[in-house]
C-alpha cells in the first residue's frame, strides 16, 4: 500500500473532462461532469444501474457517433497535445486509433486468435509481416496469454474459454499501443477465477497504459483502482483517491452507495 | 385429480402431433409421387444422347444440348447482374443508408417486388429490353430480367444475413480505429457470405424454372443450334456474341414437348423434368453445404 | 444512520452493538464488585469477581467471531468499516479492563488473608481515582451508543487527570512505606490496585479515542486533543 502523498507528486492528468453533458435526441444522459483522468493510474467509474457511467465512458472513444441522434457538450481534452475529443473537427476514427475498449462481453471476432489481434494494426495500413507478428506476440504477452496460445495462433479464436477470450480481447486492444484503454464491466460475464486474472492483468498493464473502468462491483473499483468517481442519475457525486472514498467518502450520497443503505 | 388433467393434455398433445405429421406426409407424398411418376416415365430416356442432341421432330433422336446449355448460360449472365447489385443494395441498405422514412419506404418496395407475378416481369423487359434498349431477344435479355425477378431475394437474403450480426462485433472493429469500409470488408462481408450465398442460390433455383417471362421476351421454342462460344481459338480470344444469340431454356423445351401429342415427347418431357427437379435440387444442396461449411466458425 | 439495504445487515449489527454495551455494562458491575471487596474483605466477593471473569473471554471471544463474520458476509465499507474495526479494538479494550477488575479483586484477597486492615488514608483517594476511573468507562460507552464525539473528547481529556492522582496515591503510599516498613506488604497491594484504575482509565481513553474515529473518520491516537 503506497501512501497517497508520495503518489500524488507523481501525478501526470492524462486527460480532462471539462463539464461534459451528453443527450441521447432530448434527453439529456449526462450533466456537466468536471473531473481529470490520471496517466499510468487506473480509474473506475462506479453507480447504481443507470447513472451514465457506461454512457461516460463511450464520450471517451466517441463510440456514440456511431448512432444518430446524440450530441456532446463540453470538453474531453486529451493530453499532452491538448486535443479536445469530442471537437467536430477531431474524426473519431483518429480518436479511437489512440484510444481502445475492451466491451463487458468478451467479442472476439469469428477469426483465428493471430487474426484478431492483428486487426488493428490491419487497418492502420501496416503491411510488414515483420511487424505484425512481433506486435501481436507483444501484444499476448502483455496480456497475459501468449504461453496459452503460441500454438493455437491460427486456430479459431471462438475456441477459447471465456477468460482467455476476454484477454484476447484485451491483447488485440493493446496490439495498437492505445494511450487510453477504456474497460466496459470487462469481468461481468466471468468467473471468479477468470476475473481474478483479468484485475491481475490491470495492476500490470496500468505501469504502461491509462486505464479507465466501469464496474458495478464495488469491491472490484476497492481492489484494483487508484482512483475512483461515483455517479448518480448521470452527474459526477464525488471523485478521489479510492482508498480515502471507500473508507472516509466526503458525500453522503457516495456513503450510502457504498455501504448498500438507500435511506 | 391433476393426474386425469395430465392425461387430457397429453391427448391434446398426440392430437396435434398426430396431425401435423399428416400434413408433412401429405405434402411430401404429393411431392414424391409426381417426382417418382416422372422418373419412371423419363429415366428411360435418359442416356448420353439425350443429354448431347438437339431438338428433333423425330422424338427418339431429340434431346435438351441446346436447352441446358441455354440455361446455363442464362443462369450465368442472371447471377453477373444480380448479385454484385443485390449483395451491394443490401449493405448499402443495413451498413450506410440514414434510417428515415425514406429507407423505410424503399425497403416496403423490395419486398413487395418479391410478389410480383414473373410475367409482369416478362412484359417489363419486353418493353425496356427488347425494344427500348433494343437487345433482341436475346440471352442477355433473359438473363436481365431473371436478375430483377429474383433481385429482391438476393437482397433480402443480404440484409438479413447483416442483420443478424451482433452489433458488438461491429463495435469491436470501430472500437480498434477502423473507418467504415474496413468493418464492411474484413467483418460485415465474410460473416454474411453464407446467408448471402444461400439466398443467392436459391434465387437462382427458382429463376432456372422461370417460364413465363422468358417465354414473354421471345425465347425460341424450336432451336437446333447452340450459341456462338465465349472463347475461340483465333483472336480476339473472347467473344460476346452469344449474349445477342437466340436461345432456348430448359422449362421452354419441355412446354414444347408437352404440348405434341405422341407419348414418346411426353416421355422426354418427363425425362427433361427430372433434368430440371434434380438441377433444383443440387443447387439447394449445395446452397445447405456451402451454408454449413461457411458458418463453421461463427457462434451467433 | 439510515438503514442498510438489507435489514439482516442492520439486524446483525445492532445486535454486536448492543452486546458490546452489554460487556461494558458487565465489566463495569465487575469492577464496583472488586472495590468492594477490597472495601468490606469479603473473600467470598473476591473469588466470585475472579471467577466472573471468563464470562467477559467469553464475551470477547464471541463478539470477535461475529465481527469477522460481518466482514466475511458484507464487506464492509466507509462508516460500516471504521464501526467494525473500532468495535473490535474496542472489545479488546474492554476485555483487558476485565483483567484489571480481575487483579484488584485478587489483591483484596491478598490483603485479607494477610490480615486485613488497609490504610485509611490512601484508600479514601484511590476510592476516589476509582470513581473517576469508573466514570471515564461509563461515559465512554456512552459515548458508543450514542456516537457523540463531544463526550468522547471530555473522557480523553480526563484521562490526564487519573493519572495525576494516581501518582499522587504513589507518593503517598511510598511515604507510608517509608516511615513503617511492617506496612510494605499491604502497599504494595495498593499500589497494585491503583495501577489497575489507572489502567482502566487508560483502556476507557482508547475507547473514545475509537468513538471518534467512527465519527469522523480520523485517527486521534497517539495525538493532542485540543
Amino acid at each position: 500500500m503506497s501512501a497517497p502523498e508520495t503518489m500524488i507528486n507523481e501525478l501526470v492528468t492524462k486527460a480532462e473532462v471539462r463539464d461534459l453533458s451528453f443527450y441521447y435526441g432530448d434527453f439529456r444522459a449526462l450533466h456537466g461532469i468536471g473531473m481529470p483522468v490520471h496517466e499510468r493510474r487506473v480509474t473506475a467509474l462506479i453507480g447504481p444501474s443507470g447513472c451514465g457511467k457506461s454512457t461516460f465512458l463511450r464520450c471517451f472513444n466517441r463510440m456514440h457517433d456511431l448512432y444518430p441522434g446524440n450530441r456532446y457538450e463540453g470538453q474531453i481534452v486529451l493530453h499532452p497535445e491538448n486535443t479536445d475529443l469530442l471537437a467536430r473537427e477531431v474524426d473519431p476514427i483518429e480518436v479511437r486509433m489512440r484510444i481502445g475498449m475492451v466491451f463487458q462481453k468478451p467479442n472476439p471476432f469469428p477469426k483465428t486468435v493471430f487474426e484478431n489481434v492483428a486487426y488493428g494494426l490491419r487497418v492502420r495500413g501496416e503491411g510488414s509481416r515483420r511487424v505484425i507478428e512481433d506486435k501481436v506476440e507483444q501484444a499476448l504477452h502483455d496480456a497475459a496469454l501468449w504461453e496459452e496460445v503460441k500454438d493455437r495462433l491460427r486456430q479459431p479464436a471462438y475456441n477459447l474459454s471465456g477468460g482467455q477470450q476476454q484477454r484476447l480481447c484485451i491483447a488485440r486492444a493493446l496490439a495498437t499501443d492505445p494511450e487510453l484503454l477504456l474497460f466496459d464491466e470487462p469481468t461481468s460475464a466471468l468467473d471468479p477465477i477468470a476475473t481474478a486474472s483479468i484485475e491481475e492483468l490491470m495492476h500490470d498493464l496500468k505501469q504502461r497504459v491509462t486505464i479507465l473502468i466501469v464496474t458495478h462491483n464495488m469491491q472490484q473499483a476497492a481492489r484494483v483502482s487508484d482512483f475512483t468517481a461515483y455517479m448518480y442519475l448521470g452527474q459526477l457525486i464525488e471523485f478521489g483517491v479510492t482508498d480515502d472514498l471507500f473508507i472516509k467518502p466526503k458525500m453522503k450520497q457516495t456513503e450510502d452507495y457504498i455501504t448498500g443503505r438507500f435511506g | 385429480m391433476s393426474r386425469a388433467e395430465l392425461v387430457s393434455r397429453k391427448r391434446y398433445e398426440v392430437l396435434f402431433a398426430a396431425l401435423g405429421l399428416l400434413a408433412l406426409a401429405i405434402a411430401v407424398l404429393t411431392f414424391l409421387t409426381l417426382f417418382v411418376d416422372m422418373a419412371v416415365k423419363g429415366l428411360p430416356r435418359l442416356d448420353l444422347d439425350f443429354f448431347t442432341s438437339f431438338p428433333s421432330r423425330r422424338a427418339a433422336n431429340a434431346g435438351i444440348l441446346s436447352a441446358w446449355v441455354g440455361s446455363t448460360l442464362v443462369m450465368l449472365v442472371t447471377a453477373l447482374f444480380a448479385v454484385p447489385l443485390g449483395v451491394a443494395s443490401g449493405i448499402y441498405l443495413e451498413e450506410y443508408a440514414p434510417k428515415n422514412w425514406m429507407t423505410d419506404l424503399i425497403e416496403i418496395n423490395i419486398t413487395n417486388l418479391a410478389g410480383v407475378p414473373s410475367i409482369v416481369y416478362g412484359l417489363l423487359a419486353l418493353g425496356l429490353f427488347v425494344y427500348q434498349f433494343g437487345l433482341g431477344q436475346s440471352i442477355l435479355t433473359a438473363g436481365l430480367t431473371l436478375a430483377l425477378l429474383i433481385l429482391p431475394v438476393v437482397i433480402v437474403a443480404t440484409r438479413e444475413a447483416i442483420r443478424s450480426i451482433p452489433q458488438i462485433i461491429r463495435e469491436g472493429s470501430y472500437a480498434l480505429g477502423a473507418t467504415r469500409w474496413q468493418t464492411v470488408r474484413y467483418h460485415i462481408l465474410p460473416y454474411s457470405s453464407p446467408g448471402i450465398l444461400t439466398g443467392i442460390i436459391i434465387g437462382m433455383a427458382r429463376a432456372i424454372g422461370e417460364t413465363a417471362p422468358i417465354i414473354t421476351i421471345g425465347a425460341l421454342t424450336f432451336i437446333a443450334f447452340l450459341p456462338p462460344a465465349p472463347v475461340s481459338a483465333a483472336p480476339p480470344f473472347l467473344s460476346f456474341e452469344w449474349l445477342t444469340s437466340p436461345f432456348t431454356v430448359m422449362p421452354i423445351q419441355m412446354f414444347n414437348w408437352t404440348s405434341r401429342p405422341e407419348a414418346a415427347f411426353q416421355a422426354n418431357a418427363a425425362a427433361a423434368g427430372f433434368v430440371l427437379v434434380f438441377m433444383t435440387l443440387a443447387m439447394n444442396g449445395l446452397a445447405i453445404w456451402l451454408r454449413y461449411r461457411l458458418r463453421r466458425n461463427i457462434r451467433w | 444512520m439510515s438503514e442498510h439495504a438489507s435489514k439482516q445487515y442492520d439486524l446483525d449489527l445492532g445486535s454486536i452493538r448492543s452486546r458490546v454495551l452489554a460487556m461494558g455494562g458487565l465489566v463495569e458491575s465487575q469492577i464496583r464488585r472488586a472495590l468492594d471487596a477490597l472495601a468490606t474483605g469479603d473473600v467470598a466477593l473476591s473469588d466470585e469477581v475472579v471467577a466472573a471473569d471468563h464470562r467477559v473471554n467469553a464475551m470477547e471471544v464471541a463478539l470477535d467471531g461475529d465481527c469477522s463474520q460481518l466482514i466475511v458476509r458484507r464487506q464492509p465499507a466507509a462508516g460500516d468499516l471504521r464501526m467494525i474495526f473500532a468495535i473490535t479494538k474496542t472489545v479488546t479494550d474492554l476485555e483487558r479492563i476485565g483483567d484489571e477488575a480481575q487483579k484488584i479483586a485478587r489483591m483484596a484477597k491478598n490483603i485479607q488473608e494477610r490480615g486485613g486492615g488497609t490504610l485509611a488514608r490512601p484508600m479514601v483517594e484511590v476510592r476516589h481515582t476509582a470513581e473517576a476511573a469508573i466514570s471515564m468507562l461509563r461515559r465512554t460507552l456512552d459515548a458508543f451508543a450514542r456516537l457523540d464525539v463531544d463526550t468522547a473528547r471530555e473522557v480523553i481529556r480526563d484521562d490526564a487527570a487519573v493519572d495525576t492522582e494516581f501518582r499522587s496515591v504513589l507518593r503517598q503510599l511510598i511515604t507510608f512505606m517509608m516511615e513503617d516498613p511492617r506496612t510494605i506488604s499491604t502497599a504494595l497491594d495498593i499500589v497494585w490496585v491503583a495501577k489497575a484504575i489507572e489502567r482502566i482509565g487508560d483502556h476507557a481513553k482508547n475507547m473514545a479515542e475509537y468513538v471518534i474515529y467512527i465519527v469522523e473518520g480520523t485517527d486521534v491516537r497517539h495525538t493532542q486533543i485540543p
